[in-house]
This record gives structure tokens, sequence and C-alpha cells, in this order.
């Protein structure tokens, strides 16, 4: 990113600034470096920001992004857009409550066995829930032929306003033991169940992404959908299927969400939607479509919930946080525009 | 599904009898004794259910007197940006009065200015704009004495003694909300005059988001591995608090005193995670609110006193049922 600047500035050390730029120009060692340096600053700032719990809180709320991150990171590539996932995380932990209060008859007391037996039925509950925004993301986009950013506006209204009808705008308290649950935060190993759980589904997806045709279609129709049609990619299937996986992702966010707070919250994604656009966007891809990364947007959330970690740690006020983010997104932004002068 | 349905009913209902009010009042502007009138009732966010439980008291008090009701709110952010846009979409309907929860003090004052301007009559609840002067009634609970009395609840929990050193955190909505400001003013108020061994360590922001409120409290915790008490100043600062307690296994060990007497959280007092709840009475409010307009535009009554503040209580385990069943939030069928 610094190649142009700095090769006209200082012509006589281009040679070294080549050489720096060919690391520097990698979007991951960028982030990485930012990751680091955010780490350093903040244990300068509160030195008990380097121990395994702060690991534990960050990886946490890491956990409750990044999975619709990974979702927007397609739908982005793809030259689109999904507000509604934050919608979608308070309605599918909201009807999964709802599934597993009034359908299996679990109150909060249950206990053991039972309890997980409820989780796994409302995990599939859940993800449902989210899959079947996602299709009418899908059917509103390729089929109304309403925007992206319309279509899934439309549906986030729409889904807070389910949450909120289906609970009366309480928390549901379902199941919530938290002998069981509370792996979600355990104080000396930063590695929960839960945290590895998403992992998992990352990696899988991140392979669909980079590995598999259902990748190379997502890239193909987010560089030129024209070029894309005329290679014979069914386009309309394929952005119904990436919105239903970008749904999914954030009905399975709702269960993750909802194991954490022991209730299905109708107020529990609020703002979400953009901690994922911003991880993505910090991540490296373009909003113009055709580019991005897995891996950059799994950084960029982790480098979004450690300024947020870190900010309270240090005792700053809470609302740097939105300027440090909004910092962190222009200089993303730059780097990129900075990236394709340079080729 | 039986709530759901009936809920959808009256969301079409609702939206059906908001057209009709807005179709009528386009005729004519007079307003007479026959003629229905109209309370528009534009709140923070339909997701809180401090909010849900201010609805059952408006809707009461809407049939009670004959008016028509137009509840209108942000599904789910309590903010100035989404309220101000609701605000103006209501006021083109011609209500006869305005029920406002402001959002923000400074930036909902032009918005209370435009409905004085077009002749309609304002109240504020909960929160209110900064100059209240073309303000009907404000009513609110007492935000101050809630406050006070969580200071007292958390120093009773933590076995206060004079001397020793006690750290406490404060979870907020938004820097600008006037009620959580209030609380706050008034918990440090009591703790300076009765327990200055009490410490307000930190503070920061849930953004109407629970999990933000686990979020900050688990940073907390790992901050400050002394820390004595958590003041939850709201229903969804309690709930993300409380969950964060309950997961990290700190039931009972430190002390959380919250706000807001949603269903969850009362159930919470009696396993212990809750030292107290301090719980409003918005239905009382809202009643309140509807009526005092009511008076005015009808017979030109003006409210008795221009602000009126209902007491806030504290709940906590040795409370009877009765209060229990009186003080839990309902939801709105």
């Amino acid at each position: 990113m610094t190649n142009n600047t700095q090769t006209q500035s200082k012509p006589s050390a281009s040679q070294r600034w080549q050489k720096l730029a060919a690391i520097g120009s990698n979007q991951s060692t960028i982030l990485v470096a930012v990751l680091v340096i955010l780490v350093v600053v903040f244990t300068i700032l509160e030195p008990k920001f380097l121990s395994a719990q702060t690991a534990s809180n960050v990886l946490t709320d890491w956990g409750s992004v990044v999975l619709i991150a990974v979702g927007m990171t397609y739908v982005i590539i793809s030259g689109g857009i999904d507000l509604s996932v934050g919608a979608s995380i308070a309605l599918s932990g909201v009807v999964a409550a709802w599934f597993m209060v009034n359908v299996l008859g679990l109150s909060p007391k249950a206990t053991g066995g039972e309890v997980v037996y409820g989780l796994v039925l409302g995990t599939i509950v859940a993800i449902l829930t989210g899959l079947a925004v996602g299709l009418v993301n899908g059917f509103l986009i390729t089929k109304a032929k309403i925007p992206p950013f319309i279509a899934t506006l439309a549906t986030m209204g729409a889904g807070l306003g389910f949450a909120v009808i289906i609970s009366s705008g309480m928390p549901i308290g379902g199941p919530n033991d938290f002998t069981v649950i509370s792996a979600m935060n355990p104080s000396t190993n930063p590695l929960s169940w839960a945290v590895l759980a998403v992992i998992v589904v990352i990696v899988i997806a991140g392979l669909f992404l980079h590995k598999a045709k259902f990748g190379i279609y997502t890239y193909a129709i987010g560089s030129n959908t024209f070029a894309a049609r005329g290679a014979g990619i069914n386009v309309e299937r394929h952005l119904v299927a990436i919105y239903a996986l970008s749904g999914a992702l954030a009905g399975l966010t709702g269960m993750y969400v909802y194991m954490r707070l022991g209730a299905g919250s109708p107020s529990s994604g609020t703002g979400r939607e953009l901690d994922a656009i911003a991880a993505v966007v910090i991540g490296g891809a373009s909003l113009m479509g055709g580019i991005g990364r897995v891996w950059g947007t799994v950084l960029g959330t982790l480098i979004l919930f450690t300024v947020q970690s870190g900010l309270i740690m240090a005792g700053v006020a809470p609302d740097w946080k939105k300027v440090v983010v909004a910092i962190l997104i222009a200089v993303a932004v730059a780097a990129q525009t900075f990236n394709k002068k340079g080729r | 599904m039986k709530v759901s349905k009936k809920a959808l009913a009256l969301v079409g209902v609702a939206s059906a009898i908001t057209l009709l009010a807005g179709c009528a009042s386009t005729g004519t502007a007079t307003t007479s004794a026959d003629k229905p009138i109209t309370i528009a009732f534009v709140m923070g966010a339909e997701s809180d259910p401090f909010f849900q439980a201010m609805k059952v008291g408006a809707e009461e008090e809407a049939a009670a007197e004959g008016v028509t009701l137009i509840w209108q709110g942000d599904p789910a952010k309590y903010s100035a940006e989404t309220q101000i846009p609701i605000v103006d979409a209501v006021l083109a309907q011609q209500p006869d009065g305005l029920v406002l929860i402001p959002t923000d003090p400074v930036a909902l004052q032009p918005s209370v200015a435009k409905a004085i301007a077009a002749g309609i009559k304002v109240a504020n609840v909960d929160t209110h704009v900064n100059d209240l002067s073309d303000v009907s009634i404000f009513i609110t609970g007492d935000n101050a004495d809630g406050g006070s009395k969580a200071a007292d609840a958390i120093a009773t929990q933590i076995g206060y003694k004079d001397g020793s050193k006690y750290q406490v955190v404060v979870g907020l909505t938004s820097a600008t909300a006037t009620t959580n400001v209030a609380r706050l003013d008034g918990f440090k108020a009591q703790v300076a005059a009765k327990y200055p061994g009490i410490e307000v360590v930190d503070v920061a922001y849930s953004e109407s988001n629970p999990e933000t409120a686990a979020t900050n409290v688990n940073n907390w915790l790992t901050k400050y591995p002394e820390l004595s008490g958590i003041f939850a100043i709201d229903g969804t600062n309690a709930s993300g608090a409380a969950a964060a307690l309950e997961s990290k296994g700190l039931t009972g060990k430190v002390a959380l005193v919250g706000y807001d007497a949603y269903p969850d959280n009362v159930a919470k007092i009696k396993s212990g995670i809750f030292t107290a709840l301090i719980a409003q009475d918005p239905a009382a409010e809202a009643r309140l609110a509807i009526k005092a307009l009511v008076d005015l535009i009808k017979n030109g009554t003006k409210p008795a006193e221009s602000s009126v503040v209902i007491p806030n209580v504290t709940l906590t385990s040795k409370t009877s049922d009765a209060d229990f069943a009186k003080y839990t939030y309902v939801a709105s069928k």
C-alpha cells in the first residue's frame, strides 16, 4: 500500500521499498501486523489485556459475528450486500427459544441431557429460520429484481418485526443450564467448544469459496455478471444459494448468541450487519464485487473485537470504538485503491 | 403461535387504523369535542420490553377514553436518527396529541417544536427534551431515586463496611438517554453520601444489544478481578450482565442489581443471580400521559402538575408474590 507514495517521495530508496512492498501489499500480512500492533498498544495501556481470559473474551465475541461476516464475504464478492443478517440473528434466536419452550416443553430449569437434546433441535430450527430469510432475499433479488440493498433492508425490517411479535419484545428464557453452555466462556482455555465449532464451519466455508466450483462462480458473477452468464453459469440460482448460505450462517449465529445469553432476545442482533460489513471491508474485500477472502474477513473480525475489548480494558470512553473502527475502514479501503493503482 | 397470530392481526388492524386516521384528518383540521381524538405515541424501540409494557397501558387507556392510538417507533434501535423520521411521519397524520419518548434530549427538540407549530399537544414520557416549556406534561419513573435504591441494594449485598474499598461498574445503554443519566447520577449521589468506600471504576454502553452488555461485563471481570458489584442500568444490560456472570460461574459472588422487571430477569432473582431488580411502572406512565392529553384536548384542562414522578420499587428475593405479579412487565396481547 505504501509502494506508490513512498517510491515517488523517496526515489533513492526505491529498491528497499519495492522489497518491503512485496510483503506489505499482501493483505493478510498487513492485517496480522495491525492485530499485533493493537495487542502491543493495549497491553502497554493495560497489562492485564495480555491474558488467556482476554483471548477468551475476544474469541467469544468474534464467534458471534465471524459467521455472518463469512456469509457476507460471499455476498459482497458476488457484488451484493445482505443487511438482514442482524435481524436474522434476533429472529432465529427467538424462534429457537420459542420452539424449545413451547414445542419441546423445556423450561429454563431443564438440566443435563435434556438441555443438550433441546439445543441440538433448537440449532436446526435456528438454521432453518435463517435459511428461510436468506431464500426470501434470494427470491426478491433474482425473481422480483429488487436491488440487494433494498431487498435485504426490507427483510431486515420484517425479521425484526417478527422477532418482536413472537417474543412480545421480551427475551424468551429457554433452557439455559449454564453448566452445559458455560463452555462458551472458559477462563483457562480460550478455545471453547462453541468457538471450535465456529472455526470448523469457517474452514468449510473457506474451502468452498477458494477451492470449489461454487467459489469460482461467486467470483465470476461479482467480477462480470454478463461474462459469467455467457460462460454458462446459472447466475440466478447461484445468487439464491449465496443469500441462502448467508441466511443459514446468520441462523447458526442466532443459536450461538442464544447460548451466550441463555435466552432468545429480539434485540440481540442489533447493529451486527454493520459489524459484519466492516469486518469484510477491513479484511480487504471490495464492495464493487469480485474481490475478497475468507481469511481476510476472519482477521478483520478479530481486529474489530480486539479493538472493542482493548478499549474497554484500557478504560477509554466507549464512544471511541466507533471512531477507531471508522479509521480502520477508511485505511482498509484506501489501501485497496493504492493496490489497484499500483497494478 | 396463538400469541403471534393475535399480534399479527393487531399489527394489521393498527396499520389500517393509522391509514384511516390519516385519511380522516386530511379533510378538516378543526378539533371539536365530538370528533374522535387521535393520540400518536412514539416510543424508543419496539423490541424493548419496557415499551411493550408501556403499550399495554397505552392501549388500555386509549380504549377507555375512546381515542384512536397511533403506536410507532423503531423496531429495535433506540436512536435519534431513526426516531426523527418516525415522528415526522406521525405528525403528517395530524394527530391531536403526541406522546413522545425522546431518544435524545437535544435532537428531538425540533420535532417537539414542529408538533406545537401544527397545533398538536405534546407530552413526554420516561425521557424528556431539554426545553420542556412547550411540553404539556412530563411523566417519568423516579430514576434518580431508582439509582439511589440500586446503590443501597449493592451495599447491602456486599456487606458494606466503612474503611473497606469496593469496586463497582455501571452498564449503560447510551451516553445521552436521560433516564440512564438520572439513574447514574442518583446512584453516584447515594454512593458519595452513604458509601464512600465504593468506587465506580468504569462505565460502558450496550447500544441496546444484550450481547454487547455481556461483552462489557466479561472485559470488566478480566480487568477488575476483585469486582464487588455491577449496576446494570436497564433491562438489556441486566440480561447481558446476568448471562455473563452465570457463564463464568460467578452467581452470587458479584452483586448484580438490574433495572426493569422482564419476566426472564424476575425469575433470576429467585435463583440468586440478581441481588435486586429496580422496577418501574411503564403502563401507569402511559395511562397517565394519554389521560392528561385527552383532558387537555377535550376540555382544555391543564394538568395539575407539569411534571409527574412515579416512584420505583426494589424487587428482591424477599418481595411478596403479589408484588412480583404487580411489577413484572406483561406482554401486550
